[in-house]
């Protein structure tokens, strides 16, 4: 049972990155688009005098960019993919609950974005000769560890929506940089209004961000951090329990509307 | 209400599939469209069973709904005694089906690599899988293939690697919707032999087809549907007996003897159906009457003068029968 359960991830790990990230799109979108943008944020910060940008919201936030863009593309592009090449049919039709397949090419998914964070980070250390001094490497890594399982979830609640209509593909594109905009990737959190503030903090890649901010500044595993990894968690999973509910719906939805295959 | 038994592969009753469409921007209205109407029908274990009808007459619906890739809007179906609706799971572990045409495939993988993914998605242990996926690579005349991206296939290459994804957890209920579409006759033929061979293993087969002389050759029995319903169901032999006792006579003809032909023909009763078919420089001429002596007699002398090349009379056809079905409205 639990071995059928790991042949069909890496199955479908293997295909997904076969079919949809060995791609020259996918690699410039992962790694090509993320450098840039660090490059372009370490030049801009260096042409207005300063001589030390700042690491978290230059570097990281292209990174984070870089892992975002991907996972709203290749998490709705996949649905859209199959449905398109008629093999959405085949996989629901199979005794494997879609949800499954989802789960699993949302997980590659994610970590072929993790590239983008090598990527943007890669332009700092190698362009700009950026030292990572001071930072909390124990706080650095819990937080990136959960800011994954924030992705992850909001990737399966995405490709969740493709599946349920063919025409939600366009909404969720125009999700991309309103959420961007929202989870302050590239500038604190603080900077936006109080209204949006409470609008981002339904997404737990709000959370799991602003913890690794702080961890690359150097904050201790005090109080407000571990308070932000247990929100991060805890939206996360409401995503999660919002993706299962929704799987269950949609399994109904699809069979009765018809929108398995493509037009 | 219907009682199931499980001697029965397929067992639907009153079976109706709905459509339901939004259109507009500002002003949203929603459009229904009744693809299947009331369709009641069952298939024996075992048993070869064709679906025909014209585009749009509900066949596909109709599959996928029995496949559980549709909900039908009322109406039940039961496949070896089970309610599709309660035990979709268990089901799908049965049935195989495959949709026709170049999709279902991912071009950038191999044959094996496709093979193994699907079986993946059907839980086979992977010594199974590994043999398999070569016993039916051997079947369907791909073993030498195997390792070559699907995107290089033929038409008739991915309509074979298909079936072989269709039998990889060998079920025991297959459907096959137009397999041999856009296959050359030599595979197309291939084809055929292949599905017969499934049915002597004592699978159970719902084929769909365009194709009369196909669905002739390989059917048990044969459903005709059209606008969402059947109208003729039976052997392919009670079909063509049931249907017409006309006679059908076949002649070929140039194109300047063409006038003469017609003049001839002009003399047969009203109720013969005339059809001219041209081939290049030669004209077919299918006459469907109740008088072939009449027929035979008006069209001898020309003959004999080579007025015409060829002239025989030739059996009912599925096609045949098909054409009057559809033109004529339930047998």
């Amino acid at each position: 049972m639990i071995g059928n359960f790991f042949r069909l991830g890496i199955r479908q790990m293997n295909v997904q990155l076969r079919m949809r990230v060995l791609s020259l799109w996918s690699l410039t979108l992962f790694f090509t688009q993320p450098a840039l943008f660090s490059a372009i944020g370490m030049l801009l910060a260096r042409a207005v005098g300063n001589t030390r940008p700042d690491l978290v919201y230059t570097v990281l936030g292209a990174g984070i960019m870089g892992m975002w863009s991907g996972l709203v593309f290749t998490s709705t592009y996949d649905i859209r993919a199959d449905r398109r090449e008629g093999t959405l049919e085949l996989i629901v039709g199979s005794p494997t609950p879609l949800r499954r397949v989802v789960g699993f090419r949302s997980l590659l998914n994610i970590l072929a974005g993790s590239t983008s964070m090598l990527a943007a980070v890669a332009a700092a250390l190698f362009i700009f000769d950026y030292s990572f001094s001071g930072i909390n490497i124990p706080g650095v890594v819990i937080s990136f560890s959960l800011l994954l399982p924030a992705l992850w979830c909001m990737g399966i609640f995405l490709a969740n929506m493709l599946a349920w209509s063919r025409l939600s593909g366009t909404f969720v594109d125009l999700l991309e940089m309103p959420i961007a905009l929202l989870c302050g990737f590239m500038y604190p959190i603080s900077v936006l209004p109080a209204w949006m503030q409470q609008i981002s903090a339904v997404f737990p890649i709000r959370w799991g961000l602003e913890a690794l901010q702080d961890a690359l500044k150097g904050s201790l595993i005090d109080s407000v951090l571990l308070h932000k990894w247990l929100i991060a968690l805890g939206v996360s999973f409401v995503y999660y329990l919002l993706a299962r509910w929704f799987d269950r719906k949609l399994h109904d939805h699809i069979r009765i509307t018809g929108e398995l295959h493509s037009i | 209400m219907l009682i199931p038994t499980t001697d029965r592969a397929i067992e639907t009753h009153s079976l109706v599939k709905t459509f339901h469409t939004k259109h507009g921007f500002l002003t949203r209205t929603t459009r229904s469209t009744e693809a299947v109407r009331g369709i009641t029908f069952h298939v024996n274990k075992g048993e070869l069973f064709g679906l025909l009808g014209p585009n749009g007459a509900g066949k596909t619906t109709t599959v996928k709904m029995l496949s559980t890739l549709l909900v039908p809007t009322s109406g039940s179906i039961y496949i070896f005694g089970q309610d599709i609706l309660q035990h979709t799971r268990e089901i799908r572990k049965r049935i195989g089906f495959t949709f026709g045409g170049a999709h279902g495939l991912y071009g950038r993988l191999t044959a094996i690599e496709n093979l193994r993914y699907f079986a993946e998605l059907y839980a086979l242990p992977p010594r199974e899988t590994h043999m398999r996926i070569t016993g039916l690579l051997e079947l369907v005349g791909l073993r030498d293939r195997g390792n070559d991206r699907v995107e290089t296939y033929s038409s008739g290459m991915q309509q074979r690697l298909h079936l072989a994804r269709v039998l990889l957890h060998d079920p025991e209920l297959i459907f096959l919707d137009e397999p041999t579409v856009g296959i050359d006759p030599v595979g197309a033929r291939e084809l055929r032999s292949t599905i017969k061979q499934l049915k002597n293993q004592g699978k159970t087969i719902l084929l769909t087809t365009h194709y009369m002389a196909e669905a002739d050759e390989l059917c048990d029995r044969i459903a005709i549907i059209n606008q969402g319903q059947i109208i003729a169901m039976d052997s392919p032999a009670s079909l063509k007996t049931k249907l017409t006792s006309d006679a059908f006579i076949e002649l070929k003809t140039s194109s300047e003897n063409l006038p003469t032909v017609k003049n001839v023909l002009a003399q047969l009763d009203p109720d013969s159906e005339i059809t001219y078919n041209q081939r290049a420089f030669v004209w077919e001429v299918n006459i469907r009457t109740r008088q072939p002596g009449v027929v035979m007699e008006l069209l001898a002398p020309l003959l004999s003068s080579n007025l015409i090349q060829t002239l025989g009379v030739r059996n009912q056809t599925m096609e045949d029968v098909y054409v009057s079905i559809i033109q004529n409205g339930a047998a």
